[in-house]
């Protein structure tokens, strides 16, 4: 019946300020009842208060581990395996990616090469790294590296194949050279597909450092902590990571190069289709 | 008429055996870089350029997969026995997720009020890995089948939850109108316009969903399995330096992760989207 009610009811138009305010209050009314409601249960005993500790006790945790610094250095440490593991897969998958839009030397060899690699769960590879490259951060990093890379690939090829060979032509007839084209044409060209392909390998990329690093446990980062925390049985910890790793999460893939995606698409005015 | 005919089944057949050997050129050349990795790294190995304890030749892989597979062998003969029991969580977890994801996707996508409360505290669950979990679920269950299907199924709810939100949502406001113009109940526009109209978007969230449980299945195993299944067959292999046993894992979850897709999904599409693809147009385009 609900379906009744909002598919054909008129279109009511109301005051843009208070939608506005309004859509900036809903989703802090929304997530705020929900930990309300987990707090008020928690105190009132109706739920079990060591496993679901209330969130005022995990800001309080959260807030005591920031104080000692110790926070910090899981948020920093895990940051810096994102950015290089980041850069890593932009740098070699946009190398790739030309390789195979622009070559056909390059699609012969790592088409096929993807297609037998990308199956396979990024995760599966942490154990021989492990044993390849030792507990240290290089396996972390290495780890983003493979989640984000296919992603950058796959889009910078879908940008190279989008674009019209027109270009090219106008180009090569005003006497272009190939570096000419390459800076010229081929990396603004892509840019904008690059850019969704670092938002969205981000995402991939964030979920596997996680991951990684509670297997790869070596001494820092938000997912070693919710981990080592879990033998220590210290709920607040492992809730207050949780909840961190799903506010940066939402923050790189959504504010930062969401926000930078956007620009790029109003700048050039494309819009990449996925 | 007869040569006619005799000219034109040679014609025919002079396609066909062309189109094979296109096609079978084709495969060779899509497997040729991979035959050329692999001969590359036993050469590697062979010449003695790569440790074989570390980097073991592919040839040593494949002779532990026999190995593995071996069910007659007592010590070894486990492989089917891991992968039997990470299909079993897998497909499980996806099950529950979506007998929960489904009907949860509908009621959101088709109530606009509650979308709009229930959005924001989805959109922050939604980058969230599922394997984060697994350390309170270990704590409230320890290791074992209970923690890992959880995490599987955390790994496969949101992506088919997301696309059936997305695939009720975009169903067309006016193919709606007018169906009901012309005097359909609820139920004649749930199941003639609201289903068909929603099934591609839906079919890609089980697709997703079915490989965000796969793939969260192996970290999942290896952070709480107990004995079995290939996360945990890959991880205890570590243990043991056995790094041939972790390649057989990568190229099984691999090939599985393939098998499930081209088996169950292309089937299951072909049944639904293919056979309603006139009907997913309806009031979209127009």
């Amino acid at each position: 019946m609900s379906a009744d009610a909002t598919i054909l009811a008129p279109v009511r138009s109301r005051p843009d300020i208070r939608r506005l305010s309004l859509s900036i209050a809903r989703p802090l009314i929304s997530i705020g009842t929900v930990f309300l409601v987990w707090e008020v249960a928690a105190r009132a005993g109706w739920i079990n208060a060591f496993l679901f500790p209330p969130p005022s006790a995990i800001a309080a945790t959260l807030w005591q581990e920031l104080l000692s610094g110790e926070l910090l250095q899981h948020i920093g440490r895990s940051l810096y395996r994102l950015l290089t593991g980041m850069a890593l897969a932009v740098v070699f998958g946009t190398l790739i990616g030309i390789a195979i839009g622009m070559t056909a030397w390059g699609r012969a060899i790592f088409k096929p090469l993807i297609s037998a690699f990308m199956p396979v769960p990024t995760l599966a590879w942490t154990p021989v790294l492990l044993l390849l490259v030792g507990i240290n951060d290089r396996t972390t990093i290495i780890v983003v590296f493979i989640a984000a890379a296919f992603e950058v690939i796959y889009t910078v090829v879908s940008g190279i194949e989008g674009m019209s060979v027109r270009l090219f032509w106008v180009a090569r007839s005003m006497g272009a050279s190939r570096q000419q084209i390459f800076w010229k044409i081929i990396l603004p060209g892509i840019m904008p597909y690059l850019i969704t392909g670092i938002r969205l390998g981000s995402g991939y990329a964030w979920r596997a450092l996680i991951a990684a690093e509670m297997l790869a446990a070596s001494s820092y980062g938000l997912g070693f902590m919710i981990f080592d925390a879990s033998e220590y049985m210290t709920m607040e910890v492992i809730y207050g990571g949780i909840l961190l790793i799903a506010i940066f999460g939402y923050v790189i893939e959504n504010v930062i190069v969401g926000r930078l995606e956007a620009a790029t698409v109003e700048k050039w005015g494309v819009q990449v289709a996925r | 008429m007869t040569p006619d005919v005799a000219e034109g089944s040679a014609l025919l057949k002079e396609r066909v055996t062309f189109a094979l050997f296109d096609r079978a050129a084709r495969t060779v050349k899509f497997l040729l870089p991979i035959a050329a990795l692999l001969l590359v790294w036993e050469g590697a190995v062979r010449a003695g350029l790569a440790e074989s304890n570390i980097l073991p030749a592919p040839s040593m892989v494949i002779a532990r997969a026999i190995e593995l597979l071996d069910v007659t062998n007592p010590a070894g003969g486990m492989l089917l026995t891991h992968i039997a029991t990470s299909l079993y969580r897998a497909l499980s977890a996806f099950a529950f997720a979506v007998l929960v994801a489904i009907p949860l996707g509908f009621l959101l996508g088709l109530s606009g009020t509650v979308y709009r409360w229930v959005s924001p505290v989805i959109s922050l669950l939604l980058p969230l890995p599922a394997v984060a979990w697994t350390p309170i679920l270990l704590v409230a269950f320890g290791q074992g089948d209970v923690t890992i299907i959880t995490v599987c199924f955390l790994g496969a709810v949101f992506p088919v939850l997301y696309s059936t939100i997305q695939g009720v949502r975009s169903v067309s406001r006016q193919s709606v109108w007018v169906v009901r113009s012309m005097g359909a109940n609820f139920g004649d526009i749930f199941v003639r316009v609201m289903l068909p109209a929603t099934l591609p978007a839906l079919m890609s969230g089980l697709k997703l969903g079915m490989a965000h449980a796969w793939r969260t299945l192996v970290a999942a195993e290896m952070l709480a399995a107990l004995s079995s299944g290939l996360g945990y067959m890959i991880f205890a292999a570590r243990s043991y330096m056995d790094v041939p046993t972790m390649f057989v894992g990568i190229v099984c979850l691999a090939v599985i992760g393939m098998l499930i897709e081209h088996f169950l999904f292309v089937p299951l599409e072909n049944a639904t989207t293919r056979k309603w693809e006139g009907a997913i147009h309806v009031g979209g385009r127009r």
